[in-house]
């Protein structure tokens, strides 16, 4: 009997520990109006809501036990509420009061854990998914170009002037998603196409070298791309675009009759059941191009998947596939035959099949502790067809321990330990095998009034095949102060590093005018060392204003070189600098109708080995974006300036090579964009239509030597959710 | 209303930086013959022809060969078809026979020469090459000779005599 009381007792103790109810609540302001899209969150665990359009909210599926709710909307004072959840807890009325200074309340998760925007000590830009929506952009990479101190050499970013252009060979961008480098285990080059836009919540610009964090590639900064969360009810998103590109400026340079168009086509669909939440995209997008020989066919498999196994567990797991068919122009024939290729590259072909997965395990040990786990394997494979066959199939392995620990109110560490292994088959890269390990520590401080300060080491280990192995330590430090309400003043010093791809060390291949690449076994890895001072000023969320100054100095810094045997090798330049300024600023013409954002960057960047410029930096670069809103309508005024290119690659453009006719053309660059949106109802259900028109004046540039960038096109895009 | 101004203003100065030129310029068309720059001469031979050579080049440098450096394709200018073993007269035309598809510039070239190597593949390693002529103005063999080349002209009279028995200094290797 004693034994059945006290099974009876461990059964009932079970099973109350397993009763789950909802918290519910209801969120108003001081002044007892209703708030809507307030984030409850329950500390230390996955689970959380936002407020309903009458301020209620219910979070369900949790537990009785003692809680901490953290609730947060922008504009308001974040607030924390300790709660003892039981059977008798009545719904809450939260309170929140109006914060004196109206700063964005973004949270960013570049530096790898999660803080305000305004508290980080190096300069970052935010794209909002509402941002790529209204654009139109047909590629992630073209969102870029809009981004101030960015710039896109053809498909290669550029983070205030970290890279020239290398042909797709080697990164100093380190490219992730959800934290994941996207970075491929041969030419380490980024593939845009085979990001799932469909999903992206916001995307995340670190402007400077965050090797300290990130490793190599990370030299020149991070972008981090951000998924959406789980769904509470299903969704499909479905959005179609078609498009056209104007004639060409010069009646010569027309080479088709045919109409030269573009499409896509996308569906989407998210949604919850019980503990899972699911993702599945499909995307089809072509380009038939304004050049001959550039054409793009490509397909887009997307998935992705969350389940929440417990409070303190959630699993992510995510899969996307691309298969790319596409023409391979590499330069123009001549300046009168702008659009179409050399005869000798007319009819280059590549096929490529890029397939990437990774496994997210979170894990909360209390709310002051968590851990994160990320495997992911990135397989790619391309087979160029040319002057000759190339080919390249590399596997990369990926593992990452990351872990967040909240010592003190005061003080967050931020640790991880990470491992990678590539193995390459290539017929131009010598089928090489790659190991990478680093170890990373971050402190961020908080214990004097108005200041954060941050401060972090890496170490890294690397191994490329036979290669003596090479070590890489990189410090950090960073400094955010608020010196009023309205303004801060920031400051960092960072290191980076960048070990050579195994496409710049073992590449032989024979490209365009019987020109060989041959490999260079003494490479070494590239290493920087950055300053930063900047300052941002907010008096209210109308208006703000950024400016900061950066001075990075590059040691063996890697650049493609034509040897005295007229071969393409890559070398280490000795030494480079990059300066410059930067100033942004946001503003609203008209409240919650007309804003504009302005963009300026000045950069001088020098080899300091022959006291020229670097090669593809403009000294001068300036973005504005003027939007107006009058719902339903959303009208975008784009506009982008680029100064002249100082520096080319003049060996391949200049007699006796001249491998490049009239490659020496080159132009500052205005463009100038229109959008025009209309929101509306579709038998209930809400769409979006937009108009778009992109260099409109149909102004001629290059971004790269003989390749002119697109002429002037015009597209619709539908989006419905449903 | 002034925002609306500043708006229209801002809206103005787009379209007169954007739409007053339209960028990139294509080149004007140009006449095959005002576009062609060139060279021609002949190259006569003395002496019997070493054993075992496998390529001999007229090879024009845009600067004279005063160190091993020198001998590199940064100061290379062009390099005429290989003239057959054995020769006694080889005549040419830098159009007909331009053996690396190189496009000359307008210039003076400050060294030209013929040249000549065993290595079974072309190469541009200094030591693979041994100079058995050297272009001279008018005669003048105390230094080498400078050829001007002009848009829209073959420049004539590019003669180099290869004396077997007595080669001509060699640059350092």
């Amino acid at each position: 009997m004693k034994k059945f009381l006290i099974a009876l007792m461990l059964i009932s103790s079970v099973y109350n520990f397993a009763q789950t109810s909802s918290i519910k609540g209801k969120v108003i302001t001081d002044k007892n109006e209703i708030l809507e899209g307030v984030n409850v969150i329950v500390v230390g665990t996955q689970y959380g809501a936002a407020s309903m359009r009458n301020g209620s909210f219910e979070i369900r599926n949790i537990p009785y036990g003692e809680y901490t709710l953290e609730v947060s909307m922008i504009g308001f004072a974040k607030k924390n509420l300790s709660i003892s959840f039981d059977s008798e807890t009545k719904p809450l009325i939260i309170v929140l009061t109006e914060e004196a200074i109206q700063t964005e309340q973004i949270i960013v998760s570049a530096s790898k854990y999660e803080q305000k925007v305004q508290d980080l000590t190096v300069s970052t830009a935010i794209i909002s998914s509402d941002f790529i929506s209204r654009n139109n952009f047909l590629t992630f990479d073209d969102m870029l170009r809009k981004v101030p101190g960015v710039q896109m050499n053809l498909e290669q970013p550029s983070i205030r002037g970290s890279s020239g252009y290398s042909k797709g060979t080697g990164a100093r961008v380190l490219v992730a998603v959800n934290g994941i480098p996207i970075y491929s285990g041969d030419t380490g080059e980024i593939v845009w196409e085979l990001i799932p836009t469909a999903d992206i919540e916001r995307v995340e610009i670190i402007k400077g070298p965050a090797s300290s964090l990130y490793g190599s590639t990370a030299i020149g900064g991070v972008i981090n791309i951000l998924t959406r969360s789980n769904v509470k009810n299903s969704i499909t998103h479905f959005r179609s675009y078609i498009g056209m590109y104007d004639k060409p400026a010069y009646d010569f340079w027309k080479w088709d009759d045919a109409m030269r168009n573009f499409y896509g086509l996308e569906i989407t669909h998210s949604g919850t059941a019980e503990k899972l939440g699911y993702t599945f995209s499909f995307k089809k997008f072509d380009n038939m191009s304004y050049r001959q020989n550039d054409y793009a066919k490509r397909y887009l498999g997307y998935m992705k998947l969350n389940y929440d196994i417990n409070l303190q567990d959630r699993l992510t797991f995510f899969a996307d596939y691309l298969n790319m068919n596409r023409g391979n122009f590499l330069y123009w024939k001549d300046s009168r035959n702008a659009l179409v290729p050399k005869d000798e590259d007319n009819g280059n072909t590549v096929e490529s099949n890029r397939f990437l997965t990774g496994l997210i395990y979170h894990h909360y040990f209390s709310k002051d502790f968590y851990a994160e786990l990320k495997s992911s394997f990135y397989y790619t494979k391309f087979d160029g067809r040319g002057i000759e066959l190339t080919t390249s199939t590399a596997n990369l392995f990926r593992n990452e321990l990351l872990t967040n620990i909240i010592l003190s109110n005061n003080v967050v560490l931020t640790s991880g330990i990470e491992a990678s292994y590539s193995k390459i088959s290539s017929n131009i890269f010598q089928s090489p095998k790659f190991f990478g390990a680093g170890v990373y520590s971050q402190i961020e401080f908080k214990g004097i009034t108005n200041l954060i300060a941050s401060i972090g080491l890496r170490y890294d280990y690397m191994k490329l095949d036979s290669l003596n192995n090479a070590n890489a330590v990189t410090p950090k430090l960073g400094f955010n102060y608020k010196a009023a309400k309205d303004f801060i003043l920031r400051a960092s010093f960072g290191t980076g590093f960048r070990a050579p791809t195994p496409s710049e060390v073992f590449n032989t291949t024979t490209v365009t005018g019987g020109f060989k690449i041959i490999g260079n076994t003494n490479l070494s890895a590239e290493t920087s060392m950055s300053v930063e001072a900047g300052c941002n000023y907010q008096p209210d969320k109308l208006f703000s204003l950024d400016v900061s100054a950066y001075l990075t100095n590059y040691n063996n810094y890697i650049e493609p070189n034509l040897t005295k045997n007229a071969e393409i090798q890559f070398i280490n330049v000795p030494k480079a600098r990059i300066e410059g300024i930067e100033v942004g600023s946001n503003f609203y013409l008209v409240p919650d109708l007309v804003s504009v954002n302005l963009g300026y960057n000045f950069m001088w960047a020098r080899n300091l080995s022959n006291d020229k410029f670097l090669k593809y930096r403009p000294q001068h670069s300036f973005n504005s974006q003027v939007r107006i809103t009058p719902f339903p309508f959303d009208i975008g005024i784009d506009f982008r300036y680029m100064s002249r290119i100082d520096e080319i690659d003049d060996l391949i453009t200049q007699p006796p090579i001249a491998l490049v006719v009239d490659g020496d053309k080159r132009v500052p660059i205005y463009v100038t964009d229109l959008s025009f949106g209309y929101n509306f109802l579709m038998e209930s259900v809400p769409a979006k239509i937009y108009l778009n028109a992109k260099n409109i004046f149909n102004y001629n540039y290059v971004e790269f030597i003989g390749n002119i960038a697109p002429i002037r096109n015009y597209s619709v895009s539908l989006e419905l959710f449903f | 209303m002034y925002k609306t101004f500043l708006l229209l203003i801002i809206c103005c100065m787009l379209y007169f930086i954007s739409g007053c030129d339209k960028g990139i310029e294509p080149e004007p068309e140009k006449s095959p013959e005002s576009e062609i720059i060139g060279f021609r001469g002949k190259v006569t031979f003395t002496g019997n022809w070493p054993a075992g050579i496998t390529r001999t080049h007229i090879v024009v440098f845009k600067n004279e060969i005063k160190s091993v450096d020198d001998f590199s394709f940064q100061n290379l200018a062009f390099v005429v078809d290989s003239i057959p073993y054995k020769s006694q007269e080889f005549i040419y035309n830098s159009v007909m026979n331009n053996f690396f598809s190189f496009t000359l510039a307008d210039g003076t070239y400050k060294y030209i020469v013929v040249a000549q190597s065993k290595t079974p593949s072309i190469s541009l390693n200094r030591d693979d090459w041994f100079i058995v002529g050297v272009y001279y103005n008018n005669g003048d063999k105390s230094k080498p000779g400078t050829m001007t080349l002009q848009k829209g002209k073959i420049t004539t009279g590019i003669d180099v005599n290869v004396d077997f028995n007595n080669p001509p200094p060699q640059p350092p290797k």
